[in-house]
């Protein structure tokens, strides 16, 4: 019998061959987990945070910080190297020893498997979710002279989030208690999560100890980049520029940096294919991945959309501007699509066909639209600009 | 048998449908090849959908595996159906064992493709048949998709058949869906009903006889009904009456004026009844026996459904409900205030206004029914449990409908349901003229 099949990917036989030339030593060191050993542009975060970990476990001591700032400004990696250091330390022998734990809250399938998770971290037993939680309250509430200082990171702190926000007091109650001797590193994206989300004894209970990360400018961009690079010279220094203040305007968000600089040098190696020559990524290939990441497609699909495709998203601007809502129902449309028709000398379609077409953009995307048992009453939306569809249509 | 034999014999023997069968036939093709992943057959009821997919599918001995949606309340129902008659397509009836569990669409691709490579079938199309497909849009968003692409998700040779009355557009999602072969049905011409009525002669009377029946028959009934059972149910539920004067020898098989006269105020009559088994065919039977016996009896008349037993006061509520929904409230003052006399002069009717019988009953309170009820009974009537009692016993007969929401602390409101001869009917029992008091008939 013959195979019939979803269109995919050819799958590789051999290994991929691996060269170790200029560009692919700077791929992977520009990769987002290459996590460099210091952090650049982060000190004063990681001064901050040592300090309050260092002197908590030095007082035997418990407490809590909150983590906030956008996605991709370095909290986690932060915290990361902050707890590698105390680490080295503490086996150094400056500091006492401690316990590290991590709870990824997008990890849970609930938010109260977090409990079972700290429990088996701490001791490797295996419990209920309810069990654990008496478990770790016993524990935590119990006299033990000799215990050592557990640190534990929160990530996405957000999504323990319950109606009752019975995880979030316990996590936040515990270290509290007298002998708990716990550190809480909770971190999130939102600045005022306490506030928004949280009743007011589980936010009192988190304290006012905050950090933010602010989102990086474009210097310290350009520096993480550098940093990364150092040695290597395949970036022409304007186009590391250039995409640091690229990424700076939109987000402030290191991968995006990282990730468009990978790009680049890929399409470097793609242009350079034939002619030996060694060439440096310089600006104009980091605004061509500029371009593949940023730019939306949906003016080129309406570029590239069939002639009677182009002809409804005109009748469908043309019936806006008419009624002057953003919204029309089908059998509008219809009739404004047909005049349209016999406008450009076309042969108008039918019904089925013209739904067929509406349906076909509203699965694109283009159009918003209802299902299909609506049939002429169907309402259709836009979900581009009308001055998108002009303009792409205009050629 | 092959298929060049297949698609004549088929065309010979279905009446109306060469076009139909030329197509599926070519596209089904023999056991071994290919076909759509999806086909979907739609065309009014009685166009003959189904007899043709299963005729062609019988002939060319395909595996077939027909699910009515109606019955698949679940997904699970529907993907242990199929399932369950894979397991028995080629195992004779009653040696099959072993029930599959299945609920999801994952768990039914894995499960199919073992199932046919266990019937050892995989080099065979296999045809799912889904009929009143319109129902997969009501259960989860995925199965329509699912459905459709079948024969990716399987790698096997799958072709999947969708029978429905309503348009493919209206089986279109907003998130896209592969689009299916679309084959139409078109409604069978009168040429074609005649043909195919034709069959159903009986033997002892000659083919020509039978068709000068079918002829008068369908000269009464082709302008209202088009829809071949019904037609035919009611051939074979007339003929009797039209062979009743050869069968007593009063007229012979070519007295043909004389056998209409006979049947044409019969099938007048019966074109009243037509969709509407308010007769069953067994009474009809009967009726039409004991009419040739010489009795004369009277068909059951429509005039039940207006008569109703009811309790003296829930016939006054009742009234005053049809009132209440029937005319504005602006009126009330007018047809049951003590002072009514007076204002007759003032009030004048607005012509452009819409009857309200058109626009069908009015939401009303019930201060305004009991309003009313007061003021229309007779003697004095306590406003007792039982008054009460009556009008949620009026609801939950379908008397009356309450529309109103469920917060306590609003009125009910209600709506009247029962029609104008009802109404009438019952306010004669109490001697009540309601046409005095409904606005619509001054």
């Amino acid at each position: 019998s013959s195979k019939v099949g979803t269109p995919c990917i050819p799958e590789r036989k051999t290994q991929a061959h691996k060269r170790e030339d200029l560009f692919e030593i700077a791929r992977s060191r520009l990769h987002v987990s290459a996590v460099p050993e210091t952090l650049p542009c982060r000190e004063n975060e990681f001064s901050d945070i040592y300090s309050f970990v260092e002197s908590k476990i030095l007082d035997g001591t418990g407490g809590c910080m909150y983590i906030s700032g956008v996605p991709g400004t370095g909290k986690t990696a932060t915290v990361l190297e902050v707890l590698r250091t105390l680490k080295q330390s503490a086996e150094d022998g400056d500091i006492g020893s401690f316990r590290y734990i991590e709870l990824n809250g997008m990890k849970l399938t609930e938010p109260h498997q977090a409990y079972v998770q700290i429990l088996l971290q701490l001791t490797g037993q295996k419990a209920t979710a309810d069990h654990a939680a008496e478990l770790l309250q016993k524990r935590f509430s119990g006299m033990a002279p000799r215990r050592e200082t557990v640190v534990l990171l929160v990530d996405e702190l957000d999504l323990l989030w319950t109606r009752k926000q019975d995880v979030m007091y316990n996590i936040f109650d515990w270290p509290t208690k007298p002998h708990a001797r716990l550190v809480v590193l909770a971190v999130a994206n939102t600045m005022d999560l306490p506030e928004r989300i949280m009743m007011s004894r589980v936010s009192s209970r988190l304290g006012l100890t905050r950090m933010t990360f602010q989102p990086y400018t474009f210097k310290q961009l350009q520096e993480i980049v550098f940093s990364r690079l150092k040695g290597l010279q395949a970036f022409d220094e304007d186009a590391i520029q250039l995409a640091a203040r690229k990424v700076a305007a939109v987000s402030g968000d290191a991968r995006r940096a990282l990730d468009i600089c990978r790009r680049a040098t890929e399409i470097v190696e793609s242009s350079s294919c034939g002619n030996k020559k060694k060439e440096l990524v310089n600006m104009s290939h980091v605004n061509q991945a500029l371009q593949e990441m940023f730019s939306s497609s949906k003016i080129t699909a309406i570029k590239s959309a069939s002639e009677q495709e182009q002809l409804f998203l005109k009748a469908v601007v043309a019936e806006f501007q008419r009624c002057g809502l953003e919204e029309a129902e089908f059998s509008k449309l219809y009739t404004q699509h047909i005049s349209l028709c016999r406008f450009e000398g076309l042969p108008p379609p039918t019904f089925s066909e013209l739904f067929s077409i509406c349906s076909s953009l509203g699965t694109l995307r283009i159009l918003l639209t209802e299902h299909g048992r609506t049939d002429l009453q169907m309402r259709v939306r836009l979900n581009v600009s009308q001055d998108d569809i002009l303009f792409a249509l205009k050629e | 048998m092959p298929i060049e034999e297949v698609r004549q014999k088929l065309q010979k023997e279905l009446i109306g449908r060469q076009k139909q069968i030329e197509l599926l036939v070519s596209l089904f093709g023999e056991k071994h090849e290919m076909t759509v992943p999806s086909l979907f057959i739609y065309g009014h009821t009685g166009s003959g959908k189904s007899l043709v997919i299963s005729r062609i599918l019988e002939e060319l001995e395909g595996n077939v595996v027909t699910i009515n949606c109606i019955e698949c309340y679940s997904q699970k129902v529907l993907y242990e159906q199929v399932l369950e008659k894979i397991t028995i397509l080629t195992v004779p009836e009653g040696a099959h064992q072993g029930y599959i569990k299945c609920d999801n669409m994952n768990d039914f691709v894995k499960h199919l493709t073992s199932s046919v490579k266990e019937q050892e079938i995989q080099e065979e199309t296999l045809y799912i048949i889904l009929d009143k497909a319109e129902k997969l849009r009501d259960m989860e968003p995925h199965i329509l998709p699912a459905f459709l692409r079948l024969q990716e998700f399987t790698q096997l040779n799958i072709c999947v058949i969708f029978l429905s009355e309503i348009i493919w557009e209206k089986f279109r999602s907003n998130t896209g869906i592969c689009e299916p072969y679309t084959v139409f049905f078109p409604d069978y011409t009168k040429d074609d009903i005649f043909e195919i009525l034709c069959l159903d002669c009986p033997e002892e009377y000659c083919k020509e006889f039978y068709a000068s029946y079918i002829n008068l028959l369908l000269s009464v009934f082709f302008y209202v009904c088009r829809d071949l059972k019904e037609i035919r149910h009611l051939a074979s539920l007339n003929f009797a009456k039209f062979e009743e004067p050869i069968k007593k020898g009063e007229a012979t098989v070519n007295d043909t004026r004389k056998l209409w006269k006979n049947i044409e105020p019969h099938l007048k009559r019966a074109l009243q009844t037509v969709y509407l088994r308010e007769v069953s065919s067994s009474q009809w039977e009967k009726i039409q026996q004991e009419n040739i016996a010489g009795q004369e009896v009277s068909v059951p008349s429509l005039h039940y459904r207006c008569y109703l037993e009811l309790p003296f006061y829930s016939k006054y509520l009742l009234i005053a409900a049809y009132l209440a929904s029937y005319n504005p409230a602006k009126t009330d003052r007018r047809f049951f205030s003590k002072r009514s006399e007076k204002m007759k002069g003032k009030f004048k009717r607005n012509n452009e206004r819409k009857s309200n019988h058109l626009l069908g009953p009015k939401l009303f309170t019930m201060d305004r029914l009991l309003a009313i009820f007061y003021s229309i009974v007779e003697g004095r009537v306590a406003p007792s449990a039982d008054l009460f009692m009556q009008i949620s016993s009026l609801v939950t007969l379908h008397l009356l409908s309450q529309v109103s929401s469920d917060d306590p602390l609003e009125l009910p409101k209600y709506k009247c349901l029962v029609s104008l001869d009802t109404i009438r009917s019952i306010s004669r029992t109490v001697n009540f003229d309601i046409l005095r008091y409904l606005y619509d008939f001054l």
